[in-house]
């Protein structure tokens, strides 16, 4: 048994560190009252059309931050060799993570690519994944609906083949940056078959005839995730991802592989939040005394949510069935943040709300993560199924 | 990092677990069936282990090393890590039978007491009451006053919750110098009374423990700070341990009843009220027992490690209460019943949540070192 990151592991954890204090650290200030907009990883291609010269500061700051991290060799970190990449194991990713989250500036190592994406073959490995490795291309991910979130096999856009091609009808609801993206990844299911069967993913190019990004809807978070319409729209079988119909391995391949980050995350948000309450509480003996029970009591849940993912990264890393593992991170991990942004407005009081207050801001964002990419409903759904499969047994240490 | 258990690891795990199923819980049916048709009036006694169990199970637990874990090597025992300690422990907490390896701290083997403590002929207790408030010895209120030829500890008076024990040890702070000492006290010092022996809601005794001008010899100092730290630590990893037990026993009899138990024309095991709680409780022993683990490792390896031991504690004492709780639920009248192990393991994890600092103060102080940092 040994709970230390491998040497390569932890040197990498420390290149990360500094880059962090150096390079990140010192614009918070600046980036204190940035629009909304700088949450999340693919802001660059929303903001790029922008005009506002404000906006264009701040991506400037970022596309150097980028190139400093190019040169560091923080980049491609979790894409395969083959693609040039340095294909980190899962657990690296985590400590990578970690150390991001340490400030608030949402600064990430690009290229993040959708992982099921390699899933590529023949001419859609030059065409999709090697733009998007390069950063070139961005991807938008379709899969919930009007009236399918939760529960995707209820997905009901259609796929229809007609001789070489598939006509595409229906409406796909919240990918987020469909409106700047290059293309999507697409669910739909072939005419005549129901739930988990005959799910396939295409990938469509923004501007195809019939596929349209009908609009983008403002949420509580910030985000403004689309609604897409396909009428009639005609793509070429050769935009199938992978095989015809194995599309429900492919979403799920896709939730899955992003339930470890969201923890980490989730540890390292309330960790910053809880900083910004310890500030407001370390000059103030009662006000310590009467808040510092309940953030101990968080500091340590957020050391079970952290062991927690670094468990279930390491179990992925060795491919371990980890569903059970990734729900319950997902869960605990959401369920705590929000909990501890709950708490933190308790300590810092109204004048917290203030708009562009950063607890304010948290309080806004965290509350989406608890339903996007599965809500804690489904989550305790995934691990009670796999309790009652495997029995108790199934916690046991190997 | 590799969260697997080294193959010594997983045989002592694997022993633990065949020795506590053979020789605990399958006697535990015989142990909590009520004897009589109709109790008496009255609450029903306190439940003991027969003289001539415990001595059966103290024989063949010696056997198999399993009596004492911390006996060295020279009296033949194999100095187990603290890793499989907690791996032992927690196969231990599994039981509700009143058995589990006695505690003994290293040092006390190196003491002139070694040879009557690794043969059993006395026993030790620790006398840690101040120390159940916070989990730390700050709060020690018990002063003594070095003399050449020994030390006088100041009259007090404490509570402790074995008090059959031959010795006792016993922190305290120098007069002045607040430097710790951690004394062996034996029962039979002049001025040492053991009086108000009480029955506590587990299955258990505690008594007060009064001094009273007692005059402690200089070779019986067996420890200072670190050594009482350490001490703690170990308690708490102890009760993490037996909290995990708990966790898996009722987790896994919950589910079995849940499978097997049919309401309304379904299983419990259908019903997501049900679901859920488990799915809960999973994750909290999951989350608790890498804690445990990652704090054992820690102490192996030589790495500060009471803050993790006290998280430790402080998550699977509760995780056992609230496993307890749930087993108790889903079994319903069964639940209650002292028939079934799970009333015993909600009432022992209730007491301890309480010991070697209660989560509370835990909560306080680990608050208190973040914002200060």
């Amino acid at each position: 048994m040994d709970f230390r990151l491998s040497s390569e592991e932890e040197n990498l954890r420390q290149i990360v560190a500094e880059f962090v204090r150096d390079e990140l650290a010192r614009l918070e200030p600046e980036f204190a009252n940035a629009p909304d907009i700088f949450e999340g990883s693919r802001w660059k291609s929303r903001v790029k059309s922008s005009d506002d010269p404000e906006i264009k500061r701040y991506l400037a700051i970022m596309e150097a931050l980028e190139k400093k991290a190019e040169a560091k060799g923080l980049w491609r970190l979790d894409v395969p060799k083959e693609y040039g990449g340095a294909e980190i194991s899962n657990v690296a990713m985590i400590a990578v993570t970690e150390e991001l989250e340490k400030t608030s500036i949402p600064f990430e190592f690009g290229n993040h690519v959708s992982n099921i994406l390699y899933n590529c073959k023949g001419e859609q490995v030059d065409k999709y994944l090697w733009p998007c490795i390069r950063g070139e291309k961005t991807s938008a991910f379709g899969l919930s609906e009007p009236a399918s979130g939760a529960d995707p096999s209820m997905l009901q856009t259609t796929a229809t083949p007609d001789g070489d091609d598939f006509v595409i009808n229906g409406t796909k609801m919240f990918p987020t940056f469909a409106d700047v993206a290059d293309f999507v990844q697409l669910f739909a299911r072939l005419p005549g078959t129901a739930g988990r069967e005959g799910v396939t993913c295409l990938l469509i190019d923004t501007g195809t005839p019939g596929y349209r990004v009908a609009r983008s809807i403002a949420t509580l978070a910030g985000t403004e995730p689309c609604e897409l319409v396909f009428e009639n729209c005609r793509v070429h079988k050769s935009q199938v991802l992978g095989e015809v119909g194995n599309g429900w391995a492919l979403n799920q391949a896709w939730l899955g592989n992003r339930r470890f980050q969201v923890g980490i995350r989730a540890h390292g948000k309330a960790r910053r939040v809880l900083r910004v309450t310890a500030h407001l509480l370390r000059n103030d003996p009662a006000q310590t005394g009467r808040f510092a029970g309940r953030t101990g009591h968080f500091i340590g849940e957020l050391e079970a949510l952290r062991m927690l993912t670094y468990l279930g990264a390491w179990k992925a890393d060795r491919k371990l069935d980890v569903r059970a593992e990734a729900a319950g991170v997902k869960l605990f991990g959401t369920e705590l943040l929000h909990r501890v942004i709950d708490f933190a407005l308790e300590v810092a009081g109204p004048t917290a709300l203030r708009r562009d207050h950063v607890l304010a801001k948290a309080f806004r964002h965290a509350r989406a993560t608890r339903i996007v990419e599965g809500p804690s409903e489904i989550q305790r759904h995934i691990i009670q199924r796999e309790l009652f499969r495997g029995g108790a047994a199934s916690l046991e240490l190997r | 990092m590799d969260l697997t258990l080294s193959e010594e690891e997983k045989l002592i795990r694997n022993i633990a677990a065949e020795f506590v199923d053979k020789e605990l819980i399958a006697r535990e049916g015989e142990y909590l069936r009520q004897r009589a048709p109709f109790l008496p009036p009255g609450a029903p006694m306190r439940r003991d282990l027969s003289a001539d169990l415990l001595n059966e199970i103290t024989a063949r637990a010696r056997e198999v090393g399993f009596w004492t874990l911390e006996l060295p090597e020279n009296f033949g025992g194999s100095e187990l890590s603290m890793v499989a300690r907690v791996l032992i422990h927690r196969e231990f907490g599994r039981s509700v039978l009143p058995f589990r390896p006695v505690s003994i701290p290293g040092f006390m083997f190196e003491s002139g007491y070694g040879e009557a403590l690794a043969l059993g002929t006395k026993s030790l207790a620790l006398a840690f009451d101040e120390a159940h408030k916070t989990g730390e010895l700050s709060g020690l209120q018990t002063l003594y006053r070095q003399e050449p030829d020994g030390s006088i500890l100041r009259d007090s008076s404490i509570f402790i919750a074995d008090p059959h024990a031959d010795l006792f040890l016993f922190p305290a702070r120098e007069q002045g110098t607040q430097r710790l000492g951690l004394f062996v006290i034996e029962r039979e010092t002049p001025g040492v009374t053991l009086t108000e022996e009480v029955e506590l809601n587990t299955d258990a005794t505690a008594a007060r423990l009064v001094l009273s001008q007692c005059k402690i010899p200089n070779e019986q100092l067996a420890g200072y700070e670190y050594e009482a730290g350490a001490l703690i630590a170990a308690e708490q990893l102890n009760i993490a341990a037996r909290s995990l037990g708990i966790g898996m026993r009722c987790l896994e009899s919950s589910i079995e009843h849940a499978r097997n138990r049919v309401t309304f024309g379904r299983p419990l095991a259908q019903r997501q009220a049900i679901q859920w709680m488990l799915a809960d409780l999973s994750i909290d022993l999951r989350t608790s027992t890498w804690l445990a683990l990652d704090a054992a490792w820690r102490a192996d390896q030589g790495l500060p490690y009471f803050e993790e031991a006290a998280l430790a504690k402080k998550r699977s004492a509760k995780m056992a209460f609230q496993a307890a709780d749930t087993a108790i639920q889903i079994h319903g009248g069964y639940g209650v019943c002292k028939e079934f192990p799970f009333e015993g393991f909600y009432r022992e994890s209730r007491l301890m949540r309480l010991l070697y600092g209660r989560e509370e103060e835990l909560d306080q102080a680990r608050g208190e070192r973040f914002i200060e940092a």
